[in-house]
């Protein structure tokens, strides 16, 4: 024995915890009631099987008051048929955070409580002036509201122009912020679904078994793209964008420039027909790529009832991935970039998401880092449609699930281990992403019809490090929307991110850009490419914090 | 609910009830046999008005109300269906055929929860009928039972070669479900299997086309994906071929192919009511 046995017991044990350390299990408490976000989604039903009452259930995290805590903004439906929120029961909502973990209602003194049947709501500052404002998406009404910096929101609908479009007043049920054209001023993309109303709802199943018609009895829509005129109004371009052409059943929005090119490109979920993907070409104009890019549609042809969308990079190559969830017997898609003229490959089956979401009926979604150890989860909000629990013998509400990703090669469904809270089954609609607390880890807010709103504080172990990067745009739209970010780590990795806040399904995240750094304490070099190009470089940034990174001017 | 609507089409075209000899008494058995013809000989209306008038001369002929069960559901007329066939499983409770029809009706209005004990009794009464076993398959499939499915797919195959009566249907529908479990090599032998029972079934060339360009053979998909596009029949439609055409051309990079593909695939998108 030449060594001292203390020595070789320690190296033992060194190696032991190298070797066999299990990875920290993502966890989550459920805390809204504690935390005073008491917010109930109604949809109005009254056994009419009306298809507006499937849909609805946008959330907004947005920070509208700019104290540095992410504050949170809810949908909500109206009495059926007319459309009218008789009640405050119906009010949309907004809490405050008071930078406690704790909520406090908002809505009256905001001036949000809304009008109309609400779906969903995209959050971002579209005027420049450094606050948070809100379009509420609906049925036959949106509404785009101005945070006036005080505390209040002005209801600005009629004077941008955003009062009707061409299409009439269309039923809308997602919306985006994106500055398409990189003139540093943020436009809006709204999905629109299928042609609908109340007074001619149609009806299906028979007199004694009715439910809910399929989307494909309905007429689609197409999307609309509204053009920020810089003065407070929009101009409608989605013909001569070429947006406005293709005609669909508009589910979630996601964003990204997917070919690098420095454009943002926009990727549209469509419910039981093929999706849309267009490709910005960077002159005001897009085309519809999805066929071609091999995202229209699943592997064997089939068109799924798309929900909810994320655009990510969830491979850490450097270029942002797509991610569909849709309903039972679909399996939720995995779309890995291949890069520029490549398109994408479909990796649901190779990385196990396809078998193991088979069963599943998704809405919102969201590719973070749940447990910053540099490879983007995905979290999914989950339910099966009303009623068709009574056809496959189990209940529609269905607990949520969060799946782990292994090295970026395959994704581990680590809902059990995800808090006992996880496991408790609802019909989940919307989700929204934020990190409420500042403690570097993403927690969830989750909408369920006809319940209660869920809040999950992720409070996942192993003490991870983590970055968070709050862009200011100056030539650039003021949140950077559209900017990606860049993260060198000592270990060699390569992270990718980047801003955006329109996330899953009607609903809206979080503008910072995350990234999950493992053990490392810091990143060697943070690039930010801007919308329209230009480059900028921070070296050696210390984990665990936020980072606030403002435009440089020149180019 | 996508899955019950394939359904539709098997009822049609496929699977004549066997009668059984001591039907063959009824007064009404004649007219039975002449709807059953015009039935197989897709003329639905005259084959319903001789259904009635073999039920008028015999309201328990059970193989009379079985075709009528099937007329109705080809018709989208599924409570008239369920009547008809609760009509002949309350005269003759043994009716193998009658319970899995019975299952279908379930099946094909989406409800599995009633299909899957129907099926399952049909398989009782029915032991050797293959068809049982396959739509067992499609319905554990659907709850998610993947290896109960699959065990039901390989009895369906056993009891069809048996017969000596394979089928490629059979084979693909397994073939569909090791793709997805991710067991490819057993995969490629369904297909195989499906192909060597049915050379020219568009059905098996697209299956195979679809495992090549998932393993990674573009080339090989390409062609047999064009092959595919030529045959006729099958379930597999005109634009899943196409778009697979599209990713296969481009893997194997042939970008103006692809594009050639999905310029037609958006043609017949445009077609397409909507």
């Amino acid at each position: 024995m030449g060594l001292p046995l203390r020595l070789v017991t320690l190296g033992l044990l060194v190696a032991s915890c190298a070797g066999t350390m299990p990875e920290p299990a993502i966890r989550f408490e459920e805390i809204a009631r504690k935390a005073g976000l008491n917010f109930e989604l109604r949809n109005g039903a009254k056994g009419q099987f009306n298809q507006i009452e499937l849909m609805g259930g946008g959330v907004a995290v947005l920070d509208y008051n700019n104290d540095g805590c992410m504050d949170i903004f809810f949908t909500n439906g109206a009495e059926i048929p007319s459309l009218r929120k008789t009640g405050p029961e119906f009010h949309n909502r907004l809490f405050r955070n008071n930078c406690d973990m704790t909520f406090t209602d908002v809505t009256e003194e905001a001036g949000l409580a809304g009008e109309g049947y609400s779906m969903a709501v995209a959050a971002a500052d579209f005027d420049n002036d450094g606050f948070t404002d809100i379009f509420v998406a609906g049925v036959h009404r949106n509404f785009l509201y101005r945070n006036l910096g005080n505390g209040h929101f002005a209801d600005i609908t009629q004077k941008a122009g955003l009062g009707g479009s061409r299409l009439g007043n269309p039923w809308s049920i997602s919306a985006g912020w994106i500055d398409y054209d990189n003139d540093g001023w943020l436009d809006l993309f709204i999905s629109n679904y299928v042609v609908w109303d109340a007074a001619n709802e149609l009806r299906c199943g028979t007199p004694e078994q009715q439910f809910y018609c399929h989307p494909d009895v309905y007429t689609g829509l197409p999307g609309q793209l509204l053009h920020n005129n810089r003065d407070g109004t929009f101009t409608d371009v989605s013909r001569q964008s070429g947006i406005g052409r293709y005609v669909g059943k508009g589910m979630g929005v996601a964003f990204a420039d997917i070919d690098g090119d420095g454009f943002t490109d926009i990727f549209v979920a469509n419910d039981s027909s093929r999706n849309f993907l267009f490709h910005n070409q960077g002159n005001g104009t897009f085309r519809e790529i999805a066929l071609e890019a091999g995202v229209a549609l699943r592997d064997d042809g089939k068109a799924i009832a798309g929900m909810g969308a994320d655009l990510r990079d969830f491979d850490n190559d450097g270029r942002p991935d797509l991610v569909e969830s849709g309903m039972i017997n679909d399996s939720f898609q995995l779309f890995r970039n291949l890069g520029p003229g490549r398109g994408f490959a479909d990796y649901g089956l190779r990385t196990g998401l396809l078998l193991a979401t088979r069963q599943l009926t998704g809405w919102g979604l969201g590719i973070y880092d749940f447990d910053n150890d540099g490879w983007k989860d995905i979290f999914f909000a989950l339910a099966h449609f009303t009623e068709l629990g009574k056809f496959i013998g189990r209940d529609s509400a269905l607990p949520n699930r969060v799946f782990r990703n292994v090295d970026g090669t395959r994704f581990e469904d680590v809902s059990a281990g995800a808090g006992p809270a996880f496991q408790l089954a609802g019909l989940h609609r919307g989700v929204a992403f934020a990190d409420f607390d500042n403690d570097g880890r993403m927690d969830a807010v989750v909408t369920q019809l006809n319940g209660p709103a869920k809040l999950f504080h992720n409070v996942t172990a192993g003490g991870a490090h983590w970055l968070a990067v709050q862009l200011h745009g100056t030539r650039s739209n003021r949140q950077g929307l559209g900017a990606t970010v860049h993260v060198r780590l000592a270990d060699g990795r390569d992270l990718y991110n980047h801003a955006t806040t329109a996330v899953g399904y009607g609903s809206s995240s979080e503008p910072l850009v995350r990234f999950g750094l493992g053990v490392n304490r810091k990143a060697e070099k943070l690039e930010i490419r801007w919308p329209g190009g230009a480059t900028q470089e921070i070296a050696d940034v210390a984990a665990d914090r936020i980072v606030q990174v403002t435009e440089e001017t020149k180019r | 609910m996508k899955w019950a609507r394939i359904a539709v089409a098997y009822l049609i075209c496929a699977m004549c009830a066997r009668s059984q000899p001591q039907w063959r008494e009824s007064p009404g058995y004649r007219a039975y046999q002449r709807g059953n013809t015009l039935f197989i000989a897709k003329k639905f209306p005259e084959s319903e008005a001789a259904i009635d008038e073999a039920l008028r001369l015999d309201p328990k002929l059970v193989p009379a109300l079985t075709l009528k069960a099937k007329l109705a559901m080809a018709s989208n007329r599924f409570d008239m269906a369920r009547g008809s066939l609760e009509q002949a499983l309350a005269v003759d409770p043994n009716s193998g055929y009658a319970e899995f029809l019975y299952g279908m009706e379930a099946y094909v209005t989406s409800d599995l929860r009633l299909a899957l004990p129907r099926f399952e009794k049909a398989r009782q009464l029915s032991p050797a009928d293959p068809r049982v076993a396959l739509y067992l398959g499609f319905t554990s499939e659907a709850l998610g039972h993947t290896d109960k499915a699959m065990s039901y797919y390989e009895e369906a195959v056993r009891l069809e070669q048996s017969a000596s009566a394979p089928q490629a249907a059979t084979f693909l529908a397994g073939s569909r479900l090791l793709l997805l479990m991710g067991r490819q090599e057993d995969c490629g032998r369904w297909i195989a299997q499906a192909l060597k029972v049915e050379p020219g079934s568009r059905d098996g060339h697209f299956e195979l086309a679809r495992l090549l360009l998932i393993k990674g053979e573009a080339a090989k998909a390409v062609r047999e994906g064009e092959t595919a596009l030529v045959l006729h029949g099958g379930d597999a439609t005109d634009a899943q071929i196409h778009y697979l055409l599209i990713r296969a051309y481009r893997d194997s990079g042939s970008p103006a192919q692809a594009t050639r593909h999905a310029d037609i695939l958006r043609l017949l998108d445009a077609k397409a009511p909507r």
